[in-house]
């Protein structure tokens, strides 16, 4: 059995627990979190956006307002996400890796999420006490 | 790979993140959580205090990062020179696979 811990993006919570029904893993739990990547090194990554983000500044001092903007694209500051952590059969992990990496990828390039996959020693179904296995 | 989860002081969070990012370590994971360690909680007057708020900070690391993580934690989390009860704790367990959503790659 696996641990599948996945840090997704706020409002793309609803299409990844869709994504986990489609794959056939229902239950999950999920937790708001906050978090941040690797720093932006290659700045051509956000540029895009850094433009479309200073066009909306207009009329603002411009230092302050890139200043800002820099703080929230290169990846210092920490952004709220969405942890969801579902445990397993080692057959399905693949499959909702796949599923969680199609509902959750954008044309941001960065901040799209993380997957990661840890062992899981032990279940037990507290209301019969079944392990292992069946008491996923 | 390795998954470090980092139960420190709610005051010393944005200390202990300026010193990771210092040290080359951006990414973090960080969680509001309440708790209790081995001395049972506080008591203050007849009032037990078991539900202690911390944050934790959770991070993917290499396996050539982790000790060096693991110092700038404990160095940058501690409240003085001996350190005191309830400046937290690290765990670490074991990562199998890491992807990135944006990329698909099967790395950090």
């Amino acid at each position: 059995m696996k641990e599948i811990i996945a840090v997704v993006r706020m409002n793309k919570t609803n299409a990844t627990k869709k994504a986990l029904i489609d794959s056939g893993a229902a239950g999950f739990t999920a937790l708001k979190v906050m978090g941040r990547g690797r720093l932006v090194e290659d700045k051509s990554l956000i540029a895009t956006r850094k433009a479309n983000m200073m066009e909306m500044a207009l009329g603002e001092d411009t230092r302050e307002a890139e200043a800002l903007i820099d703080g929230f694209l290169d990846g210092q500051r920490l952004i709220p996400r969405r942890m969801f952590h579902i445990i397993a059969k080692d057959a399905e992990v693949q499959p909702i890796i796949a599923a969680i990496m199609g509902a959750n990828r954008t044309d941001n390039k960065v901040g799209d999420g993380k997957i990661f996959v840890l062992p899981i020693a032990d279940v037990v179904r507290v209301r019969t006490a079944e392990r292992g296995e069946t008491a996923l | 790979m390795y998954l470090i989860k980092a139960v420190v002081r709610p005051e010393k969070r944005d200390e202990v993140l300026y010193e990771l990012t210092s040290a080359g370590f951006n990414a973090a994971t960080v969680v509001d959580v309440v708790g209790r360690g081995k001395q049972k909680g506080i008591k203050i007057g007849n009032i037990v205090y078991d539900e202690i708020p911390k944050v934790m900070i959770i991070m993917a690391v290499q396996e050539t990062d982790k000790d060096d993580i693991i110092s700038v934690i404990m160095r940058s989390a501690k409240t003085s020179e001996k350190g005191a009860f309830g400046d937290g704790k690290i765990f670490v367990s074991p990562l199998e696979e890491a992807y990135t959503v944006s990329s698909g790659a099967k790395e950090l």
